[in-house]
């Protein structure tokens, strides 16, 4: 075991110990209970019926992501090139928030490597790429589920002989039911197509 | 005591696998609707500069026909929610069963033989699940569909190669042939070509943009890793249109000659 994992175990075992004390308003976006008050919208992503994990270790559904606005990603923390980007272009994204949107739209990054990408793996990364856990969620899913996702998100990925992935580098914003209203191809696009989508969506029903 | 015992067990069990009927036996559990694709080697189409030129696929059961209207009928009756009206939206397009004339009723019925089509990926492996199987993968389906008429390689047989250009340089006819009404190859599987396109597992893992005939026609900014995948086979013109095809869909899109079959593992 190198000195990088010991860490991330560490700080990931830390963190196990007390992952949900926060006040009801400031709750990370994985700690919300899922409310299933409204069948899901026929278009809702949130019909979906996997199940993954947190890097706070958490088991969740998508549907608990319900009632906020999600910038959606997938990724996977060993890629060499262009998944710190795209975290990087959503950090900006959340910094050019305006004022009323702030509060209302989280992050969302699911990982490609049900393998390696742990929860305390993703927990370090986390830290590493300083995510705040208000609005950023990580998550893992077995081969299948992640599968699934991608293929409704319309990402498409592949494993490689090294274990890198290689896959469609995709920016998806999903609105309060978890619908897609918005999608972005490529690295370093610009952020108002993106800013305006989550204020049209905050506007009303799609 | 105790080793002379497992020496007579150990010869038993030799006695059994030496027995003719031994594996003929064990393989009659498998549905009589499936074949089994043995052990072999798949060379990808598009791979790494660091990656095996081959890949060892395990041997795998696969449906030797497409699911026809009849098959998915009896599925839609069982499973309500994967009616044409009761669908929804995120599984499955508009277009979902259009061919059928109501929710349990595929029109006339020299439809039942035809294969299924404007079925979603999302139906299709519900489907499988429902059977107790799954959606072949893409290498499993390439390994299945490289298969030639009178051996494991079609690349080696020219009637064969013949006879699946033909199919590829066709439109599809308004109206599907039955299922299983081509020759079956050497593996006994019917229509892998000439019929209508498939749903693999993986179908989300094509990389394929535009134009393929050039370089590998794909781009950075779009795809991350992209820059070190090279086509194995330029040649195979077949193969370079069923990844593209692959790579053009998405998980709920249903069309005219879009079908699917099913795998199990041995």
């Amino acid at each position: 075991m190198n000195i990088h994992t010991r860490l991330a175990l560490l700080t990931g075992t830390m963190w196990l110990f007390g992952p949900c004390a926060f006040a009801e308003d400031a709750k990370p976006p994985c700690c919300r209970e899922l409310s299933a008050s409204t069948p899901f919208t026929d278009r809702s992503i949130y019909q979906l019926e996997s199940d993954w994990t947190s890097d706070i270790g958490r088991e969740i559904r998508l549907g608990v992501f319900r009632g906020h606005l999600q910038v959606v990603a997938m990724f996977f923390t060993t890629c060499e090139s262009s998944c710190p980007i795209i975290v990087d272009d959503m950090k900006h994204m959340e910094k050019a928030l305006p004022e009323k949107l702030r509060g209302n739209v989280d992050f969302l990054l699911v990982s490609f490597d049900s393998e390696r990408d742990t929860p305390e793996v993703l927990h370090a990364y986390r830290e590493k790429m300083h995510l705040s856990t208000e609005h950023w969620t990580l998550l893992r899913g077995a081969p299948d589920e992640v599968r699934e996702l991608a293929a409704i998100l319309g990402v498409n990925f592949q494993k490689d002989a090294r274990g890198q992935f290689m896959h469609s580098n995709l920016i998806t914003v999903l609105n309060t039911e978890g619908e897609v209203v918005h999608q972005q191809a490529g690295i370093r696009s610009e952020l108002q197509p993106i800013i305006a989508a989550l204020e049209h969506a905050t506007q009303g029903k799609p | 005591m105790r080793a002379s015992w497992k020496k007579i067990l150990t010869a038993l069990l030799g006695l059994m696998a030496a027995w003719p009927g031994f594996d003929s036996r064990v393989r009659a559990e498998m549905p009589p609707d499936m074949v089994v694709v043995p052990t072999g080697n798949y060379r990808p189409l598009f791979r790494g500069e660091k990656d095996p030129k081959e890949i060892p696929v395990p041997s795998f059961a696969l449906d030797a026909r497409p699911v026809t209207n009849a098959d998915f009928l009896a599925f839609v009756t069982a499973n309500p929610r994967w009616q044409r009206s009761q669908v929804k939206r995120l599984f499955a397009d508009e277009a979902y069963l259009q061919q059928w004339t109501s929710d349990r009723d595929f029109g006339p019925p020299e439809n039942a033989h035809r294969p299924v089509v404007f079925v979603s990926w999302f139906a299709a492996k519900a489907y499988a699940t429902w059977k107790g199987r799954r959606l072949p993968t893409t290498t499993e389906w390439e390994l299945a569909a490289s298969a030639g008429f009178s051996s494991s390689d079609g690349a080696n047989e020219p009637a064969f190669l013949q006879a699946v250009a033909r199919w590829y340089s066709s439109p599809t006819p308004a109206e599907l042939p039955p299922v299983a009404a081509s020759r079956a190859n050497f593996y006994g599987v019917y229509d892998l070509h000439g019929l209508i396109w498939e749903w693999t597992s993986d179908f989300n893992s094509s990389f394929v943009t535009g134009d393929a005939r050039g370089d590998t026609g794909l781009d950075r900014q779009f795809f991350c890793g992209a820059g070190s995948l090279g086509a194995s086979d330029r040649a195979n013109y077949p193969a370079f249109m069923r990844f593209g095809f692959r790579s053009s869909l998405n998980a709920s899109y249903t069309l005219h000659n879009l079908g699917f079959r099913c795998a199990k593992d041995l």
